[in-house]
């Protein structure tokens, strides 16, 4: 049997202008996951720092030990997650003056 | 009963996943969701490339899960049979729906047949408030439940008729009151090209050009086993029958109430549409009312014809 994936796009040229979490995702079925994050737009100044969250009802949310990563211009980066529980997310905060970001994100799977 | 049909019907019945369905004489495809997705995807409403061009209604319908149904209060549910099943979920914002769609073409019209073992929770919520009047028998949950639907997208042949049927399931109306009746939608589905032609305005409910295109299907009163609490999972049979030949519904069977579909129109679109001979899309969909996110679970789907 060939391993399975799964990537899904839980943001879509989505606009923030403050602090913002993703929808809850449940994948307790895969071993690794990987969070990108594509900044298409972000104001001149701004920052994005982003820490995965776990769960495990996927209403109560901490953070994971993988720590955070960040971004200051377009582009993408990504993080890779092990020994999580049932649910995913990340929690981005905005930095800077009167910030906005327009972000495409990934949560891509397998097990 | 021929030999070959009492033979084919041993086997079904002897199959552990199958025989709790009804198939037709050609299964077309059975979706075990411990196997994955099964090519049930997102929607997205139609772009060139640029995503900032889809219509609102149509660009946030929200990746499928599996779901092994676990609950803060007694951890994994699981499905019928294994561990997982495929969830949508909404965001919790009212009039937000989840949409997956699974895209097939036919080879032939005739019957198609959709079954499924579903069930349908609203998202377990913390307001005491809510709790007022509590029996310990009707939950608040229940009433924070909007509504979920099954349909499918279909074309016939290059410059032939397209139409989409449909059976909704509103369990409540916009204010929470309690409805739990199969509903049919009156109008089409408005379309990206319609509405880019401003022949309709950006629509509020995504099947319909008005929100308030829906009739109930003869019989289609049928209060659902929602089970007291947010956690309490109970498995529904849905057996939904489709005639790509006369472009009609034939017959809804949720349970033990079976409702005849044959003398309800389906909304057929004016004009036709490029690149879609044989269409065969199948549809699920759950849409919440409220600020509480609405889930649907399918243990497991079927799909057969006659042909």
């Amino acid at each position: 049997m060939l391993r399975r994936s799964f990537t899904a796009v839980l943001e879509k040229n989505s606009t923030f202008t403050s602090d913002f979490v993703t929808e809850p995702y449940e994948a307790g079925w895969a071993l690794e996951a990987r969070w990108f994050v594509r900044i298409l737009e972000i104001s001149p100044g701004a920052g994005l720092t982003m820490t995965a969250q776990i769960s495990p009802d996927g209403l109560f949310w901490c953070d994971q030990e993988s720590g955070s990563f960040s971004l200051k211009e377009a582009g993408l980066a990504s993080m890779p997650l092990r020994n999580f529980g049932q649910w995913l997310r990340l929690d981005a905060r905005l930095s800077g003056k009167n910030p906005h970001v327009k972000v495409l994100i990934y949560l891509a799977l397998k097990g | 009963m021929s030999a070959v049909a009492s033979m084919r019907d041993s086997i079904l019945r002897a199959d552990t996943r199958l025989s709790k369905y009804n198939p037709l004489s050609r299964i077309l495809f059975y979706d075990d969701f411990d196997e994955g997705v099964n090519g049930w995807c997102e929607l997205v409403g139609n772009h060139a490339g640029n995503l900032d061009d889809i219509r609102g209604i149509a660009r946030d319908f929200r990746p499928p899960q599996l779901s092994s149904c676990t609950f803060f209060d007694i951890g994994t549910h699981g499905s019928i049979e294994g561990t997982y099943s495929l969830k949508l979920a909404t965001r919790a914002v009212p009039n937000h729906a989840a949409i997956a769609i699974k895209r097939l073409t036919y080879m032939r019209r005739g019957l198609v047949q959709f079954e499924t073992w579903f069930t349908f929770k609203a998202e377990q919520t913390f307001d005491r408030a809510s709790l007022s009047g509590w029996d310990g028998n009707k939950a608040p949950s229940e009433r924070q439940f909007g509504d979920f639907s099954f349909s499918n997208d279909i074309c016939d042949g290059e410059n032939g008729k397209r139409y989409m049927g449909l059976v909704r399931y509103l369990n409540t109306d916009v204010d929470g009151n309690l409805v739990q009746k199969w509903m049919h939608k009156t109008s089409v589905q408005p379309t990206t090209r319609m509405e880019r032609q401003g022949v309709v305005p950006p629509n509020q409910d995504f099947h319909t050009v008005n929100p308030d295109d829906w009739e109930e299907i003869p019989g289609g009163n049928q209060p659902l086993c929602f089970n007291e609490t947010a956690s309490k999972v109970n498995w529904h049979y849905l057996k939904w029958i489709m005639d790509t030949s006369r472009r009609r519904m034939v017959e809804l069977q949720c349970n033990d109430n079976v409702m005849d579909l044959s003398s309800i129109e389906v909304p057929v679109y004016d004009g036709h549409y490029h690149g879609l001979p044989n269409l065969l899309n199948f549809l699920l969909d759950v849409r919440t009312h409220t600020n509480v996110r609405n889930f649907l679970y399918l243990d497991s789907v079927l799909v057969s014809v006659d042909w």
